[in-house]
């Protein structure tokens, strides 16, 4: 048997995070290096939404088969830090209630459990539901601890031989005689010294950042940040995360998570992705549009309103598409650079057959004969994490 | 290692930028605790005195009626006083007693110390 | 409509393996209502890339944003400028106390989440053990499971004047998460790692945790808790009666 390759992931994110762990029990020698914390990029400031798919079932069948695929998965290995108390999908208004049969089609034909609640039912549950709702229906979201949840997959990495570099930059990536990733140049941040790392095969999983890091390489990866803004309340007002029975829009969702509640999102574009100031005025209108399905959130102070930027990816690009949800850039094939490969997009909740479908593809690159093993246990307490490494 | 927790620091117990009250209180106990404990350690070496005879003992009363020993010894008694009030409180709370009140129950404390001082205060200098 | 406002942020300065330390002042035009996180990003986006700090939820969810602003343990994610300083103010950042230091605002927390593990404080509980106990919870929701409020963070240990001067203190985070512990499963819960010097007996009360803590898990309060069943406890034992519950 060959030596055990060598791979360096660049990006501490949930991809690069599950990427991780699914590599090191395939028996990959995996670095992982991040310029910050683990998760100070976009994985830590999401909402926290578990998906169950639902948001997705009508538009795009896909994606929202791919959630509740993996939020059943997360049930299993990642207890540890999320909360399952499910969702609704509440219909205000007449066009909403119009929009149950298309829903209920939409959610049978992707296997996601749904089931409708009358007005009567929601509010006895949920008192601080406007009192106007019609009805809803009850599904299997969830919301979860976004760096805990990281964490866990870096954990369980971390203990199965996995290094874990954070506060570590790229400054440019090297390419040998025979176009293939010879080497990186690192920073670390804590001691500003600078480092040469070497690898069989680089992989950039930079979510916003990828264009720039494959820029590092001399490829061209068309991503462009896309921000949306989010908005904690200081009190719980529901158990359930609230949705509107509708496609998915701007300020439609309320998550509970620990004592808060936070409101999402918005989306537009920017250049740059490394400081993004909150737009005031979006706020408001997301603290509008909560309004409509939490009367009594108008009086409950803000605690936090933040942002961050998911991936865009230009239209018309030939990236390869492991799964319509994310995209793997496989720079061998499409620009002839060997060892570098970048992936970019997806969810939170579907970073592990993110990971999955990836570690497939590093497995074909090196005639690597082993399967995803990370259904198949539960992952290690995500303080582990901390755990002096022997 | 730099930012560790080290005996050394103790210092800094007596550092109250930023502190809360219940620092205060934690402050004071450290401080009283240890003024009492010196005076213990003089009361005795003074009684140890006695064992020279009565005159020994004269003159050393005769010390005793100077103010300054007074204002000592009014010290001593304040120290005795909010060591032992907010003792009280503390060991209410260690018992689980009241523990959300603690707060309250300092301002008590403080309010009573207060009062007591004052009394022997005036008492004792009053008399003088 | 917004306000811009002109301050300083002086930062203590370190880097890793070296003695020295440093202030170093940043001065900074931002709306006050941005919070002292955004300041410090903000530096490290746009002045010096050299700065290290710790972040990444931004909303007090995943306690990784702990520093001292003017001598205060703060969460800085939820801390607007405006509540710590004026216009034309200084506001002076420092690095968690009673944790070793790896550069600048950086601190090594993997001591601190060894205890808590020990301890094994749960992340997820249900609405009626992680309220505190005397906090009302309606019954239709007390099922419902919730992250616990402890966020990890390490205000409490960095503000804790037993925390400065004894290492071996399990400190009020950890003692906390076993008194969570014991509220969701009263049978696995091991009591007996309070029960010692360097547990719920080394608190000398100054209350400084629950002063700072920025997520209602009180832990003086759980501290005493603590003492109180234990007392019981012990109690019992010596004196031969039944033990009324660990
Ligand atoms: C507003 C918003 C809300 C969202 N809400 C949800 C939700 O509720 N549920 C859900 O499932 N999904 C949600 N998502 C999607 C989810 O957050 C992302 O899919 C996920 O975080 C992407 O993770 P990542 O690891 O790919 O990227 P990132 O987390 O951004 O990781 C990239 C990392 O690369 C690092 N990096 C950048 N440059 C360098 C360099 N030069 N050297 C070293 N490292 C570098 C960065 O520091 C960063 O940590 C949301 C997304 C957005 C934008
Ligand atoms: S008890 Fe409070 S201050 Fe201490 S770590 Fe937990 S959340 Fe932070
Ligand atoms: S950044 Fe997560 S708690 Fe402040």
């Amino acid at each position: 048997m060959m030596d055990k390759p060598t791979i360096l992931i660049i990006g501490a994110g949930f991809t690069g995070c599950a990427l991780a762990y699914d590599l090191t029990l395939r028996g990959f020698s995996v670095t992982v290096v991040d310029r910050g914390e683990i998760c100070s990029g976009t994985s830590g400031r999401t909402h926290g939404l578990l998906h169950s798919g639902s948001r997705y079932c009508v538009n795009d069948p896909e994606a929202a088969v791919e959630c509740i695929e993996e939020n059943t998965i997360l049930r299993r290995i990642a207890r540890q830090c999320i909360e399952f108390n499910n969702g609704l999908f509440l219909a205000i208004s007449e066009e909403e209630l119009a929009y149950k049969e298309t829903f209920k089609a939409g959610a049978e034909k992707c296997g996601i459990p749904i089931r409708w609640m009358d007005k009567k039912d929601i509010l006895s549950r949920e008192p601080a539901i406007n009192p106007q709702v019609l009805g809803g229906f009850e599904v299997p979201d969830g919301s979860f601890d976004p760096l805990r949840l990281a964490l866990a997959f870096a954990g369980s990495a971390r203990n199965r031989g996995a290094i874990f570099l954070p506060f570590h930059q790229v400054e440019s990536i090297h390419i040998d005689g025979r176009s293939s990733v010879d080497f990186i140049i690192l920073t670390d941040r804590h001691t500003g010294r600078s480092i040469e790392q070497h690898a069989d095969m680089v992989i950039n999983a930079t979510g916003a950042w990828a264009g720039k890091i494959a820029e590092m390489a001399g490829v061209n990866v068309p991503v462009i940040p896309s921000p949306g803004v989010m908005v904690a309340f200081e009190k719980r007002m529901s158990n359930y995360v609230v949705n509107r029975l509708s496609l998915p829009g701007d300020g439609d969702i309320i998550i509970p998570q620990r004592r808060m509640s936070v409101i999402g999102t918005t989306s537009f574009e920017v250049n740059d992705a490394d400081y993004i100031p909150v737009d005031q005025g979006m706020v408001k209108e997301m603290v509008d549009r909560a309004i409509e399905m939490i009367p009594a959130i108008a009086r409950v102070k803000i605690r936090a309103s933040y942002m961050s930027a998911r991936p865009l990816i230009q239209t018309g690009t030939n990236a390869r598409s492991l799964s319509r949800t994310f995209k793997v850039f496989d720079h061998e094939t499409d620009h002839g650079l060997k060892g570098f490969i970048t992936i970019t997009g997806g969810k939170a909740t579907t970073c592990r057959v993110m990971a999955e479908k990836t570690a497939d593809l590093v497995c074909e690159k090196f005639a690597w004969r082993k399967t995803c093993q990370t259904k198949d246990f539960e992952l290690d307490s995500y303080r582990t994490f901390y755990n002096r490494q022997a | 290692m730099k930012g560790s927790p080290s005996p050394r620091n103790f210092l800094q117990w007596f550092d109250p930028r930023g502190r809360s009250a219940g620092s205060w209180g934690f402050m004071l106990n450290r401080i009283t605790g240890l003024g009492l404990v010196l005076y213990l350690a003089m009361h005795m070496i003074v009684l140890f005195q006695l064992t020279r005879g009565a005159e020994a003992y004269d003159s050393f009363i005769q010390l005793m009626k100077n103010p300054i020993f007074i204002i000592g010894e009014l010290l001593v008694i304040a120290a005795g006083i909010m060591h032992g009030i907010n003792g009280i409180r503390i060991g209410l709370t260690s018992f689980g007693i009241a523990v959300r009140y603690q707060l309250t129950m300092l301002i008590i404390a403080g309010i009573i110390s207060a009062g007591g001082i004052l009394f022997f205060a005036i008492h004792m200098l009053g008399g003088a | 409509m917004t306000t811009t406002w002109k301050i300083t942020l002086r930062i203590l300065r370190q880097k890793q393996g070296e003695t020295k330390t440093s202030w170093q002042d940043f001065s900074l035009d931002i709306d006050p209502d941005e919070t002292v996180l955004d300041a410090v990003e903000r530096v490290w986006a746009f002045q010096d890339r050299s700065l290290t700090f710790r972040h990444a939820c931004h909303h007090s969810t995943c306690g990784a944003c702990g520093m001292r602003v003017n001598n205060i343990e703060k969460l800085t994610c939820i801390t607007p400028i405006r509540s710590v300083t004026h216009n034309n103010g200084m506001l002076r950042i420092e690095p968690l106390r009673n944790f070793p230091i790896v550069s600048d605002l950086v601190v090594d927390v993997s001591h601190f989440f060894q205890e808590l593990e020990i301890m094994q404080a749960p992340a997820v509980s249900s609405n009626s053990t992680a309220n505190l106990d005397y906090e009302e919870v309606f019954p239709d929701v007390a099922e419902k499971e919730r992250l616990i409020d402890c966020i990890e963070c390490g205000l409490c240990v960095s503000a804790c004047p037993v925390a400065l001067t004894d290492e071996a203190y399990v400190g009020p985070a950890a003692l906390s998460g076993l008194h969570q512990a014991l509220a969701a499963n009263a049978l696995s819960a091991n009591l007996a790692l309070a029960d010692n010097h360097s547990g719920v007996w080394r608190c000398h009360s100054a209350f400084e945790c629950s002063a700072v803590c920025p997520s209602n898990v009180e832990p003086g309060y759980r501290i005493m808790d603590l003492r109180k069943k234990l007392m019981r406890k012990n109690f019992h034992q010596w004196f031969g009666g039944k033990e009324a519950g660990k």
